[in-house]
């Protein structure tokens, strides 16, 4: 079965773009079904494309790379992803513990690049950025894992009136999320608090701030999704 | 790409060409920094593909966001055998930007804004710094057709000019604008296959 003339020309003007918006979408639907015609489309484009290699470039009105990062991170957690199997478990915990999970996922996904965008000089010590966005950290917590230690200081977290900031740590062996304590929204807070875990535990878990009644959880669970998130990173030396 | 020869050469496109492939292989193996490369080496020829067709910045950044998701997401798809690294890229920029623009509402004359008038006519492909294969081919076939269909293709290739558009601007109805095009792209691949 060869193409029709009509549907080779619908694909040569798909790959121009000059079909109108009711014909663009009709085609695009058809070619996932239709791999003669989806072919046809992808000739077309080859054949023209030297011509946008050829765009005289111009430069962006910022630097969008940090922003695209952010995207593929968040879209390495969507549930459409399968090579995130651990996140889901971590996903499937915090709905176990009647949280919402879709801010999770966003949350997640920028605590992926907090991990690649911290560099700070503390040898043998892990940081973790917990933030909402990646430009807008809220506090920053350091561990030290010989000693179980952690330290979270704050950066940028606005002050909750009546409210505590509570610090959690989500690992798919620990089930629910374990309460790491309040922490402290104007000053550092200091604890051996991860004493209690083990390493690897301790170095692949997500951390999460939450806003929950002053004094912290009354039932020990998350109250709410969390307001901050991060992961470990090492510390260069 | 440090030639103190200001001359575009072939050579020169196919060496670029070259380390574009080896980011692309490395992007699809998921190396973040080479994706981070790869970006810095192509972005601003990207956003000239998407700012040419949507004029808003807005919608510009957002268009050459999703971009580089998707090359990020398909660099493994790429195949040099087909096109260059940066046609591949700019195609899929391109495609974005028109999936906008077709949802929207069709780009007009009117809505361009005051000083930006990068028009096709203006936009020239044989100002290129550097000419692959293909684009001395492609720019030989568009010199078979006549000047207002080879205007109309390049308008629509690098403005995302719809038929309605390309119509206004030619003073010609839509059908006629359709037979054009027909002619035109089916003349151009008769000569590139030749």
């Amino acid at each position: 079965m060869t193409l029709s003339p009509d549907d080779d020309f619908a694909a040569a003007e798909f790959a121009l773009g000059t079909l109108e918006p009711g014909e663009r979408a009709a085609l695009a639907a058809r070619r996932r079904r239709e791999p003669e015609l989806d072919a046809a489309i992808r000739a077309w484009e080859a054949r023209l494309s030297p011509l946008a290699e050829a765009t005289p470039p111009i430069p962006p009105p910022a630097d969008f790379l940090p922003a695209i990062e952010a995207r593929i991170r968040a879209a390495a957690a969507s549930p459409a992803s399968n090579d995130v199997a651990a996140l889901q478990k971590r996903l499937s915990r915090w709905r176990a513990a009647a949280v919402g999970a879709t801010g999770l996922a966003a949350a997640l996904a920028i605590g992926f690049v907090a991990r690649e965008a911290t560099r700070v000089a503390q040898p043998k010590e892990f940081v973790a950025i917990l933030q909402k966005s990646a430009d807008s950290p809220a506090f920053v917590a350091s561990i030290n894992l010989a000693k179980g230690e952690l330290s979270v200081r704050p950066v940028a977290a606005p002050p909750q009136a009546g409210r505590s900031y509570e610090l959690w740590i989500i690992e798919p062996t620990l089930g629910a999320p374990r309460s790491l304590g309040i922490i402290d929204a104007a000053a550092v807070t200091r604890g051996p608090r991860l004493a209690a875990f083990d390493r690897a535990v301790v170095e692949d878990a997500t951390y999460a701030v939450t806003v929950e009644p002053e004094g912290g959880s009354p039932d020990g669970k998350p109250s709410g999704p969390p307001v901050f998130v991060g992961k470990l990173v090492p510390v260069e030396p | 790409m440090s030639s103190a020869d200001e001359t575009p050469k072939a050579s020169e496109a196919a060496a670029a060409s070259d380390d574009l492939a080896l980011l692309l292989g490395r992007v699809a193996a998921r190396d973040a920094a080479a994706f981070a490369a790869l970006y810095r080496a192509t972005h601003a020829v990207l956003y000239g593909v998407v700012a040419r067709i949507l004029t808003r910045g807005d919608a510009s950044g957002e268009a050459l966001q999703e971009a580089y998701v998707r090359i990020w997401e398909k660099a493994g798809e790429f195949d040099p055998a087909k096109g260059s690294p940066l046609g591949w890229m700019a195609t899929i920029a391109r495609n974005r930007a028109l999936d906008e623009v077709r949802r929207v509402r069709p780009t007009s004359l009117e809505e361009m804004p005051e000083g930006f008038e990068p028009a096709a006519e203006t936009v020239d492909p044989l100002a290129a710094r550097a000419r692959s294969e293909r684009l001395v081919a492609l720019l030989a076939c568009l010199g078979h057709l006549d000047a207002d269909k080879r205007e109309a293709v390049l308008l629509a290739y690098y403005r995302g000019f719809s038929r309605e558009a390309l119509a206004r601007k030619f003073g010609a109805p839509t059908a006629t604008i359709k037979t054009w095009l027909r002619r035109s792209l089916m003349q151009l691949r008769e000569c590139l296959e030749s």
